[in-house]
């Protein structure tokens, strides 16, 4: 334990991507991510997390701050690093990148989602997407005191079953459900939990077989990568930074324990 | 990776591109509906409404009043003019404490231990009645209302109710080109510049948030409060009889402020349709469940984010500038010190706006903190007049308790009633103090929009300051 | 010691100094008339300009399948003949054209060239349109400036930022770097049957008093279109509800994919800001007219198509006013309400 290179079994994935993404990855067995809407109480699960004993830096060259904070959880060292809310994962501006940079190259052990239970049906949208990038999420379904107030009734059941992740009912503001989410985050780090996550039914034919072919030939490529048909559509959207990481073959570094590819 | 694995990969690239050209122009959108779509189908199978929203009903009847016809501006007035007096009044004490605590009991100390080892007195001058001086001062004047006021604003905020102020506003600030949320980050102004600029992260929209941070200046911060008064009860004050003088003054203080309202508004109209004209617009507001705020969370990270973070900045350029104030009123060539030469050589020029040369120097060495406006103005007036039993010694800034004190000084140093005016004028339109020009740097990471913000309410100020006094001269001498 | 009056005269000099000082700063700096826009105008009015211009014009009549000549092309640029044989034979020189008879065509070096140059307008168009607020109408001669001057690493960058896009905003592909460019889609309208339903795809830019006329009419890409009637040339449709007649010479410019099996009409919408304080709706869409950050904010806040909207309340000053949408209220301003597309709905339960 005296060592940073310690953890010969612990999963830790991608550890290089994770390090130059700017991350301390000293005595740390698991990396988490948070990501929300702006106004959904993230900053207040991340905080009950932490303790809100985290200092906060900035990501290099971007004026968007990021908040990174730590906790120990049955023995685990964890690292927490707070992205900043946005509403959405597909546009051009500078902090939706950030956070789709951040959960892709850098495959945290767990995103955690954190919506408003009370307006869930948009918060969704954010989630829906974040499922198409990593495998390995739990949604934080916040603010369940308001929603209970404005007799909302969210069955957390039938919502983990279709989005085949882990849904914590949680009131962060009255530090309710942290346990819950705290265990349901061990689970899915350590693998007893295995997410099924919801990709997207609704597209077009067309787009789909556009997908599709492009998928196949990326696959060719970079055999190890987990999301195809979402770098596919990334393609097909024409994102810069995923086309750069395709020329410059970066995406095959993606993925547990190839340490081989550096850039 | 060698060559053939490049070429494929190109081959994806371009395969992909033909791709886009089939799949037409609206494929975003229909990516993002068809998120939405899935979005909507699991949102109906796991949310149930039962029966009444009852707290969003209880936010629309509150918010039918806060946004209604007749009372949303009142209560929006009502509820700042609360917050400014609450900071104002509130600030009053503790300010006094600070000040007779670090000015006039640490600073004697300070002195007599720096006798007590021998300092030399240049090094003493510099260090204790140029430095420290400078930032107990600034600390001093700065903090006790940043402390009060950013904690209220913050509660304001937290509780959802600033979003119903840019929603009213918006109407008119639309019509300068501007966003409401900038009606937001100038009250923020009204407190402190820099934090105001800071702020204007709130506004989302490239040009928008440009407009707010130019034009942020010709809120009368905080630091400039305390001259305008000062001089507006001198000047304008003594017009009239006592009785009237106080509020007379305190008018023509709120007539001040008004009119950097006025500027701001036009000056956004101005930039949007001129230099801003082409930058992109985007404006989106949504207005937040209210929420009921959690006081001591809000009070610590309003005492760090803002207030601790803004006086930290003003101290590390005060410092500075009261060794520069020092030096100016020490370092002597011939018969003359710096102070002496600077200000008889400007005099002509600043006559011509109706200023003089000792406010031409206390604005260009007081720039990192417009607190010292005041102290620096009547040191150098008591240098230059020569005036005896007044003041703390050459180079060493002061204030009077008593205002009549003060207008002897000035009086002496050849004020008139126009000298006030124009100092008035020109304390609400000059550049920003270093600590917001450096923040606007930081938030705008542009040299170009920093020159334009720092230079364009001084281009203002001399300009209106000019006409003031040409038409001056024109009907009343 | 100056005299009383000597102030006065004084003064009277050097208000009328300062007024002088301030229109000398206005007339250098105006828009558009100043001093500073008209040296820009001049410097813009040199050989390259002219024949970049003719390159991308040949390019055009080839793409469209059209022959080109040197009167053509003198009208075309709104120069003189004579400039436009010395032109002509400037392209020659450099090997961009060939001519035959009268016929002038691109060489490949001149496709290159001109492919080049058309990239960089597009992308600047389309950069113009989303990502600042000049008007509409001046994006095209805005890019038609700007195309001649900026590099090709700027443009590449700017195109990058973007998302790399492939469609200008006017639903013209943009060309690749490496020059590909898609066979032209659709039907023009004019040439469209009795009882098709198609989409439009392109309307064309120029010359701009058609343009600005189709644009009055409501017609944008994007929008379904059903063929009514077909008259001695005379194109009638319905779009969005209602019936518009074209003459041949302004149904040709607009460029129209068949949809194919019968689709359904899409029904008529209405816009977001005529519903009144308690109306409810349904988004049907929001206007190409809507671009960039904009619709991507109101995406974001989920005014999509499918999602339900009410309007709840009015600001003091009456406008913006808030709409829920998807749980949320969001303030919407009158300019962008107009800009969003909703069916109505009656019925007061959700």
């Amino acid at each position: 334990m005296s060592n940073s290179n310690n953890c010969d079994n612990c999963p830790v994935h991608n550890k290089e991507n994770l390090i130059k993404l700017g991350l301390n990855m000293e005595q740390v067995d698991y990396v988490i991510t948070m990501a929300g809407n702006p106004n959904t109480g993230k900053s207040t699960v991340f905080n009950n997390l932490t303790g809100l004993h985290q200092h906060t830096g900035n990501w290099p060259g971007k004026t968007v701050s990021r908040a990174e904070g730590g906790f120990i959880y049955n023995e685990k060292r964890y690292k927490v690093v707070d992205l900043p809310g946005t509403y959405s994962l597909l546009s051009t501006s500078t902090d939706e990148e950030v956070a789709r940079n951040f959960i892709l190259f850098g495959q945290p052990d767990v995103t955690v989602i954190v919506v408003d239970a009370t307006r869930l049906e948009r918060n969704l949208n954010l989630a829906l997407q974040i499922l198409e990038i990593t495998d390995r999420a739990v949604l934080c379904l916040n603010l369940m005191d308001e929603a209970k107030r404005n007799n909302i009734e969210i069955d957390e059941r039938a919502l983990s079953k279709e989005l085949g992740i882990p849904v914590i009912p949680a009131s962060a503001r009255r530090k309710e459900g942290m346990k819950e989410l705290l265990a349901a985050i061990e689970e899915v780090a350590a693998g007893k939990y295995v997410c099924k996550p919801h990709k997207i039914k609704s597209r077009s034919i067309k787009l789909n077989n556009a997908i599709s072919s492009l998928a196949s030939k990326l696959a060719e490529q970079f055999p190890n990568l987990p999301n195809l048909n979402w770098v596919a559509l990334r393609l097909l959207e024409g994102d810069n930074s995923i086309i750069e990481a395709v020329q410059s073959g970066e995406l095959g570094s993606i993925n547990a324990g190839d340490s081989t590819v550096q850039l | 990776m060698n060559d053939t694995h490049l070429k494929e990969r190109e081959n994806i690239l371009s395969e992909a591109n033909k791709a886009r050209w089939d799949l037409g122009i609206d494929l975003h959108d229909t990516v993002i509906e068809s998120i939405y779509e899935d979005a909507s189908r699991i949102a109906r199978k796991a949310v149930k409404q039962k029966g009444e929203k009852a707290a969003y009903a209880l936010d629309l009847r509150i918010d039918k009043i806060v946004t209604s016809r007749w009372l949303g501006f009142p209560i929006m007035f009502l509820l700042l003019a609360l917050v400014f007096w609450l900071t104002v009044t509130g600030a009053n004490y503790p300010s006094g404490l600070l000040a007779s605590f670090l000015i006039d009991y640490m600073h004697p100390i300070l002195k007599g231990v720096a006798a007590s080892i021998h300092m030399p007195w240049w090094l003493d001058g510099v260090l204790i009645d140029g430095a420290y001086l400078a930032m107990a001062w600034v600390i001093a004047v700065m903090l006790p209302p940043m402390a009060i006021f950013f904690p209220l604003f913050t509660l304001l905020e937290d509780l959802g109710y600033l979003p119903r102020v840019a929603f009213n506003m918006d109407s008119l600030f639309r019509k300068a080109g501007a966003h409401g949320k900038q009606a937001l980050t100038m009250s923020m102004g009204f407190g402190c510049n820099a934090a105001g600029v800071i702020a204007a992260r709130v506004i989302d929209s490239p040009r928008e948030r440009l407009i707010a941070i130019i034009t942020n200046n010709f809120s009368l911060c905080n630091g400039r409060w305390p001259t305008q008064i000062l001089i507006a009860s001198i000047f304008i004050g003594g017009l009239v009889p006592a009785q009237l003088a106080s509020v007379v003054s305190a008018g023509a203080v709120v007539g001040i402020a008004v009119l950097g309202i006025f500027f701001s508004l036009v000056v956004s109209w101005g930039l949007s349709k001129s230099v801003l004209r082409g930058e992109a617009s985007a404006f989106s507001l949504e207005l937040p469940p209210y929420r009921p705020p959690r006081i001591w969370q809000t009070l610590y990270t309003s005492l760090i984010d803002r207030t601790i973070i803004v006086l930290w900045r003003a101290v590390i350029f005060a410092v500075p500038a009261g060794i520069v104030i020092w030096l100016v009123a020490n370092v002597h060539i011939g018969e003359l010190s710096l102070a002496e030469y600077f200000i008889q050589w400007s005099n002509p020029f600043a006559f011509v706006f109706g200023l003089n040369g000792v406010i031409l120097l206390a604005y260009i060495i007081a720039i990192p903190a417009n607190e010292i406006v005041i102290p620096t103005i009547l040191m150098l007036t008591v240098l230059i007049t020569g005036a005896n039993g007044v003041g703390a010694g050459t180079g060493v800034i002061f204030e009077l308790n008593s205002v009549g004190d003060t207008a002897n000084i000035l009086h002496a140093g050849g004020w008139t009633l126009l000298t006030g005016l124009n100092l008035m004028l020109f304390s609400l339109l000059h550049n920003p103090c270093s600590t917001t020009i450096y923040t606007i740097f930081k938030e705008t990471r542009s040299v170009k929009w920093t020159v334009v913000s720092t230079f364009l309410p001084i281009v203002l100020g001399f300009m209106v300051c000019f006409f003031t006094t040409q038409i001056w001269y024109l009907f009343f001498v | 010691m100056i005299t009383l009056l000597t102030v006065g005269i004084q003064s009277g000099i050097l208000f009328f100094l300062g007024v002088v000082v301030v229109l000398i700063f206005f007339w250098i700096f105006w828009p558009k008339k100043g001093l500073i826009a008209l040296f820009s105008k001049i410097k813009m009015n040199n050989q390259r300009v002219q024949l970049e211009d003719a390159l991308k014009y040949l390019f055009d009549c080839e793409y469209n399948k059209n022959l080109c000549n040197m009167n053509s092309i003198a009208g075309n640029l709104n120069i003189s003949d004579d400039s436009a044989s010395q032109l002509i034979e400037r392209l020659l020189v450099l090997g961009l054209v060939t001519m035959d008879d009268n016929t002038i065509s691109l060489t490949d070096t001149g496709r290159s060239y001109s492919l080049r140059v058309i990239r960089v307008h597009r992308i600047w168009e389309r950069y113009l349109a989303d990502e600042t607020s000049v008007a509409q109408a001046d994006w095209h001669n805005e890019a038609d400036r700007i195309e001649h001057f900026v590099t090709q690493e700027d443009t590449e960058k700017l195109a990058a930022q973007m998302g790399n896009p492939v469609f200008d905003p006017h639903g013209d592909p943009i060309p690749s770097i490496d020059g590909e460019l898609p066979e032209p889609k659709g039907k023009l309208l004019s040439n469209l049957k009795k009882g098709v339903t198609g989409r439009i795809i392109h309307i064309e830019d120029e010359p701009r008093s058609i343009y600005e006329q189709l644009v009055v009419e409501g017609l944008y890409p994007g929008m379904q279109v059903y063929v009514t009637d077909v008259d001695k040339g005379k194109t009638t449709f319905i779009a969005n509800g209602d019936e518009c007649t074209l003459t041949p010479l302004f149904a040709s410019q607009i460029t129209v994919e068949l949809l194919s099996g019968t689709v359904p009409l899409a029904p008529k919408y209405e816009l977001l800001s005529s519903l009144a304080i308690g109306e409810k709706a349904e988004i049907a869409g929001i206007s190409p007219n809507c671009r960039g950050q904009q619709r991507r904010r109101l995406m974001d806040l989920g005014v999509v198509a499918g999602s339900l909207v009410s309007a709840e309340m009015k600001s003091a000053s009456g406008d913006p006013i808030g709409y829920r949408v998807m749980g949320a209220t969001i303030g919407i301003r009158k300019t962008q309400a107009d800009l969003i597309f909703v069916h109505k709905k009656n019925d007061t339960n959700e």
